[in-house]
Protein backbone atom coordinates (compact mmCIF):
# COMPACT_ATOMS: atom_id res chain seq x y z
CA UNK A 1 0.00 0.00 0.00
CA UNK A 2 2.99 2.56 1.02
CA UNK A 3 4.98 1.29 -2.24
CA UNK A 4 5.74 4.19 -3.57
CA UNK A 5 5.52 6.57 -0.27
CA UNK A 6 8.93 7.47 1.14
CA UNK A 7 10.60 4.63 -1.41
CA UNK A 8 13.79 6.93 -1.34
CA UNK A 9 14.32 7.38 2.50
CA UNK A 10 12.62 9.15 5.23
CA UNK A 11 13.66 12.98 3.52
CA UNK A 12 15.64 13.65 6.66
CA UNK A 13 18.37 14.31 4.96
CA UNK A 14 17.06 17.07 2.46
CA UNK A 15 15.10 18.31 5.93
CA UNK A 16 18.78 18.95 7.23
CA UNK A 17 19.94 20.62 3.95
CA UNK A 18 17.18 23.23 3.34
CA UNK A 19 17.61 24.48 7.01
CA UNK A 20 21.41 24.66 6.60
CA UNK A 21 21.25 26.56 3.02
CA UNK A 22 18.26 28.62 4.46
CA UNK A 23 20.61 30.13 6.80
CA UNK A 24 23.27 30.74 4.38
CA UNK A 25 20.87 32.64 2.30
CA UNK A 26 19.63 34.22 4.92
CA UNK A 27 23.37 35.88 5.47
CA UNK A 28 23.99 36.17 1.77
CA UNK A 29 20.99 37.42 1.11
CA UNK A 30 21.53 40.59 3.88
CA UNK A 31 25.21 41.31 1.80
CA UNK A 32 23.21 41.48 -1.24
CA UNK A 33 20.43 43.71 -0.41
CA UNK A 34 22.86 46.49 1.17
CA UNK A 35 24.84 45.99 -2.28
CA UNK A 36 22.05 46.47 -4.58
CA UNK A 37 19.95 48.64 -2.86
CA UNK A 38 22.06 51.06 -0.08
CA UNK A 39 22.84 53.58 -2.57
CA UNK A 40 20.49 53.50 -5.52
CA UNK A 41 22.40 54.61 -8.02
CA UNK A 42 25.67 52.20 -8.25
CA UNK A 43 23.96 49.14 -6.77
CA UNK A 44 23.15 47.48 -10.33
CA UNK A 45 24.99 49.30 -13.32
CA UNK A 46 26.53 47.58 -15.91
CA UNK A 47 29.67 49.49 -14.30
CA UNK A 48 28.81 48.72 -10.68
CA UNK A 49 28.57 44.97 -11.71
CA UNK A 50 31.48 44.79 -13.72
CA UNK A 51 33.67 46.31 -11.39
CA UNK A 52 32.85 43.78 -8.48
CA UNK A 53 33.15 40.64 -11.18
CA UNK A 54 36.72 41.71 -11.66
CA UNK A 55 37.10 39.56 -8.17
CA UNK A 56 36.88 36.04 -8.10
CA UNK A 57 35.45 35.99 -4.96
CA UNK A 58 32.50 38.09 -5.94
CA UNK A 59 32.17 35.52 -8.47
CA UNK A 60 32.48 32.61 -6.23
CA UNK A 61 29.98 33.77 -3.90
CA UNK A 62 27.43 34.87 -6.73
CA UNK A 63 27.66 31.28 -8.05
CA UNK A 64 27.40 29.85 -4.65
CA UNK A 65 24.32 32.15 -4.23
CA UNK A 66 22.26 31.15 -7.51
CA UNK A 67 23.16 27.51 -6.61
CA UNK A 68 21.72 27.09 -3.34
CA UNK A 69 18.95 29.68 -4.19
CA UNK A 70 17.41 27.02 -6.78
CA UNK A 71 18.60 24.04 -4.87
CA UNK A 72 16.59 25.73 -1.59
CA UNK A 73 13.91 27.02 -3.81
CA UNK A 74 13.10 23.88 -5.98
CA UNK A 75 13.47 21.42 -3.14
CA UNK A 76 10.83 23.48 -1.18
CA UNK A 77 8.65 23.11 -4.58
CA UNK A 78 8.81 19.54 -4.22
CA UNK A 79 8.43 19.39 -0.42
CA UNK A 80 5.31 20.91 -1.18
CA UNK A 81 3.83 18.21 -3.69
CA UNK A 82 5.39 15.73 -1.23
CA UNK A 83 2.05 17.27 0.44
CA UNK A 84 -0.36 15.31 -1.30
CA UNK A 85 -0.66 11.81 -2.22
CA UNK A 86 0.87 11.75 -6.19
CA UNK A 87 0.47 8.82 -7.96
CA UNK A 88 3.94 7.18 -9.43
CA UNK A 89 3.66 8.94 -12.78
CA UNK A 90 2.62 12.43 -11.37
CA UNK A 91 5.93 12.37 -9.01
CA UNK A 92 8.17 11.02 -11.87
CA UNK A 93 6.40 14.30 -14.03
CA UNK A 94 6.68 16.99 -11.09
CA UNK A 95 10.63 16.04 -10.12
CA UNK A 96 11.23 15.58 -13.97
CA UNK A 97 10.15 19.28 -14.53
CA UNK A 98 11.69 20.70 -11.59
CA UNK A 99 15.27 19.11 -12.36
CA UNK A 100 14.96 20.03 -15.92
CA UNK A 101 14.14 23.57 -15.45
CA UNK A 102 16.43 23.93 -12.43
CA UNK A 103 19.19 22.91 -14.16
CA UNK A 104 18.33 24.63 -17.23
CA UNK A 105 18.25 27.86 -15.45
CA UNK A 106 21.14 27.33 -12.85
CA UNK A 107 23.68 26.29 -15.62
CA UNK A 108 22.18 29.76 -17.64
CA UNK A 109 22.78 31.74 -14.32
CA UNK A 110 26.45 30.33 -13.98
CA UNK A 111 27.46 30.67 -17.89
CA UNK A 112 26.16 34.38 -17.14
CA UNK A 113 28.47 35.18 -14.51
CA UNK A 114 31.04 33.30 -16.19
CA UNK A 115 30.57 35.37 -19.35
CA UNK A 116 31.14 38.70 -17.89
CA UNK A 117 34.54 40.02 -19.10
CA UNK A 118 37.62 40.15 -17.57
CA UNK A 119 38.82 44.07 -18.05
CA UNK A 120 42.44 45.53 -17.47
CA UNK A 121 42.22 48.16 -14.45
CA UNK A 122 43.05 51.12 -16.61
CA UNK A 123 39.89 50.77 -18.60
CA UNK A 124 38.00 50.21 -15.57
CA UNK A 125 39.16 53.29 -14.49
CA UNK A 126 37.74 54.80 -17.36
CA UNK A 127 34.41 53.06 -17.55
CA UNK A 128 33.70 54.33 -14.22
CA UNK A 129 34.42 58.03 -14.85
CA UNK B 1 -26.68 14.10 19.67
CA UNK B 2 -22.74 14.55 18.12
CA UNK B 3 -22.60 14.67 14.65
CA UNK B 4 -20.28 13.28 12.38
CA UNK B 5 -18.19 15.79 10.18
CA UNK B 6 -18.13 14.37 6.38
CA UNK B 7 -16.05 15.21 3.84
CA UNK B 8 -17.40 17.47 1.02
CA UNK B 9 -15.28 17.07 -2.01
CA UNK B 10 -17.38 20.34 -3.62
CA UNK B 11 -16.27 22.46 -1.58
CA UNK B 12 -12.84 21.26 -0.65
CA UNK B 13 -11.13 24.39 -1.00
CA UNK B 14 -13.76 26.67 0.68
CA UNK B 15 -13.09 23.99 3.77
CA UNK B 16 -9.55 24.40 3.74
CA UNK B 17 -9.97 28.15 3.71
CA UNK B 18 -12.03 28.25 6.68
CA UNK B 19 -10.95 26.32 9.10
CA UNK B 20 -9.66 28.38 12.12
CA UNK B 21 -6.28 29.72 12.00
CA UNK B 22 -3.11 30.07 14.48
CA UNK B 23 -0.38 31.94 14.07
CA UNK B 24 1.27 28.69 13.16
CA UNK B 25 -1.25 28.01 10.55
CA UNK B 26 -0.89 31.59 9.19
CA UNK B 27 2.79 31.22 8.87
CA UNK B 28 3.02 27.81 7.31
CA UNK B 29 0.58 29.29 4.63
CA UNK B 30 2.63 32.63 3.92
CA UNK B 31 5.32 30.25 3.72
CA UNK B 32 4.90 28.40 1.19
CA UNK B 33 2.64 31.57 -1.09
CA UNK B 34 5.83 34.00 -0.17
CA UNK B 35 8.34 30.87 -1.09
CA UNK B 36 6.53 29.82 -4.39
CA UNK B 37 7.11 33.81 -5.16
CA UNK B 38 10.58 33.59 -4.56
CA UNK B 39 11.43 30.42 -6.72
CA UNK B 40 9.71 31.96 -9.34
CA UNK B 41 11.45 35.49 -8.78
CA UNK B 42 14.53 33.38 -9.21
CA UNK B 43 13.70 32.03 -12.57
CA UNK B 44 12.99 35.87 -13.84
CA UNK B 45 15.79 37.27 -12.19
CA UNK B 46 18.70 34.70 -14.15
CA UNK B 47 16.45 35.30 -17.52
CA UNK B 48 16.56 39.05 -17.10
CA UNK B 49 20.44 39.13 -15.92
CA UNK B 50 21.19 37.00 -18.91
CA UNK B 51 22.41 40.07 -21.05
CA UNK B 52 25.33 40.87 -18.98
CA UNK B 53 27.51 38.33 -21.03
CA UNK B 54 26.54 40.57 -23.77
CA UNK B 55 27.80 43.71 -23.14
CA UNK B 56 27.33 47.43 -22.16
CA UNK B 57 24.09 47.53 -24.58
CA UNK B 58 22.03 44.39 -24.18
CA UNK B 59 22.19 45.16 -20.38
CA UNK B 60 21.44 48.72 -20.36
CA UNK B 61 18.45 47.83 -23.52
CA UNK B 62 16.74 45.21 -20.59
CA UNK B 63 17.45 47.35 -17.93
CA UNK B 64 15.42 50.14 -19.09
CA UNK B 65 12.06 47.82 -19.06
CA UNK B 66 13.09 46.76 -15.17
CA UNK B 67 14.23 50.54 -13.79
CA UNK B 68 10.88 51.80 -14.32
CA UNK B 69 8.77 53.23 -11.96
CA UNK B 70 6.04 50.11 -11.98
CA UNK B 71 9.02 47.55 -11.86
CA UNK B 72 10.49 49.01 -8.69
CA UNK B 73 7.40 49.32 -6.41
CA UNK B 74 7.06 45.55 -7.64
CA UNK B 75 11.00 45.15 -6.47
CA UNK B 76 9.11 46.44 -3.12
CA UNK B 77 6.46 44.18 -2.83
CA UNK B 78 9.08 41.46 -3.80
CA UNK B 79 11.06 42.71 -0.82
CA UNK B 80 8.22 41.72 1.65
CA UNK B 81 8.26 38.32 0.25
CA UNK B 82 11.86 38.08 0.81
CA UNK B 83 11.53 39.64 4.64
CA UNK B 84 8.50 37.31 5.47
CA UNK B 85 10.45 33.88 3.95
CA UNK B 86 13.57 34.95 6.09
CA UNK B 87 12.29 36.01 9.20
CA UNK B 88 9.71 32.93 9.29
CA UNK B 89 12.38 30.55 8.06
CA UNK B 90 14.71 31.77 11.26
CA UNK B 91 11.59 30.99 13.34
CA UNK B 92 11.42 28.00 11.69
CA UNK B 93 14.55 27.05 12.49
CA UNK B 94 14.38 28.34 15.76
CA UNK B 95 11.31 26.20 16.76
CA UNK B 96 13.24 23.09 15.07
CA UNK B 97 16.12 23.61 16.56
CA UNK B 98 16.32 25.64 19.70
CA UNK B 99 13.16 24.55 21.40
CA UNK B 100 11.73 27.92 19.55
CA UNK B 101 8.27 25.86 19.82
CA UNK B 102 7.43 26.79 23.39
CA UNK B 103 7.64 30.43 21.95
CA UNK B 104 6.69 30.55 18.52
CA UNK B 105 3.74 32.69 18.52
CA UNK B 106 5.72 35.65 20.25
CA UNK B 107 8.39 34.86 17.07
CA UNK B 108 5.54 35.20 14.57
CA UNK B 109 4.55 38.38 16.06
CA UNK B 110 8.13 39.57 16.45
CA UNK B 111 8.70 38.62 12.43
CA UNK B 112 5.79 40.49 11.57
CA UNK B 113 6.76 43.90 13.74
CA UNK B 114 10.73 43.31 12.33
CA UNK B 115 9.67 42.52 8.75
CA UNK B 116 7.25 45.63 8.63
CA UNK B 117 9.89 48.21 10.04
CA UNK B 118 12.32 46.80 7.65
CA UNK B 119 9.95 47.06 4.80
CA UNK B 120 9.12 50.65 5.38
CA UNK B 121 12.88 51.01 5.96
CA UNK B 122 13.67 49.62 2.57
CA UNK B 123 11.11 51.99 0.12
CA UNK B 124 12.48 54.73 1.62
CA UNK B 125 16.31 53.63 0.60
CA UNK B 126 14.95 52.48 -2.66
CA UNK B 127 12.85 56.03 -3.85
CA UNK B 128 15.19 58.20 -1.49
CA UNK B 129 16.34 59.05 -4.82
CA UNK B 130 12.81 60.00 -5.59
CA UNK B 131 11.47 61.54 -2.25
CA UNK B 132 14.48 63.76 -2.20
CA UNK B 133 14.28 65.16 -5.86
CA UNK B 134 10.20 65.46 -4.86
CA UNK B 135 10.93 67.84 -1.57
CA UNK B 136 13.97 69.62 -3.32
CA UNK B 137 11.30 70.33 -6.14
CA UNK B 138 8.64 71.85 -3.90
Amino acid sequence: MFKYQHSSGSGSFSWVVQRITGIVLVIVLIGHYILMHYNPQSGHTYDAVLARMQSNWYRVLDLTFVVLGMYHGLNGVWSIFRDYKLKPWQTITVVSLLIIFGLAFTLWGIKTILDIPYVSTYSVVNLVH
Amino acid sequence: MHQVKMFDQRNWVKANLNYRKDSGSKAWILHRISGIALISYLFLHIYSLSPLSQGRAAFNAKMETFGSPFFMVLEWLLFAFVLFHSLNGIRIVLVDWADGARYQRQLFKYSVVIGLILFFAMGYIMFSHEINHLFTSL
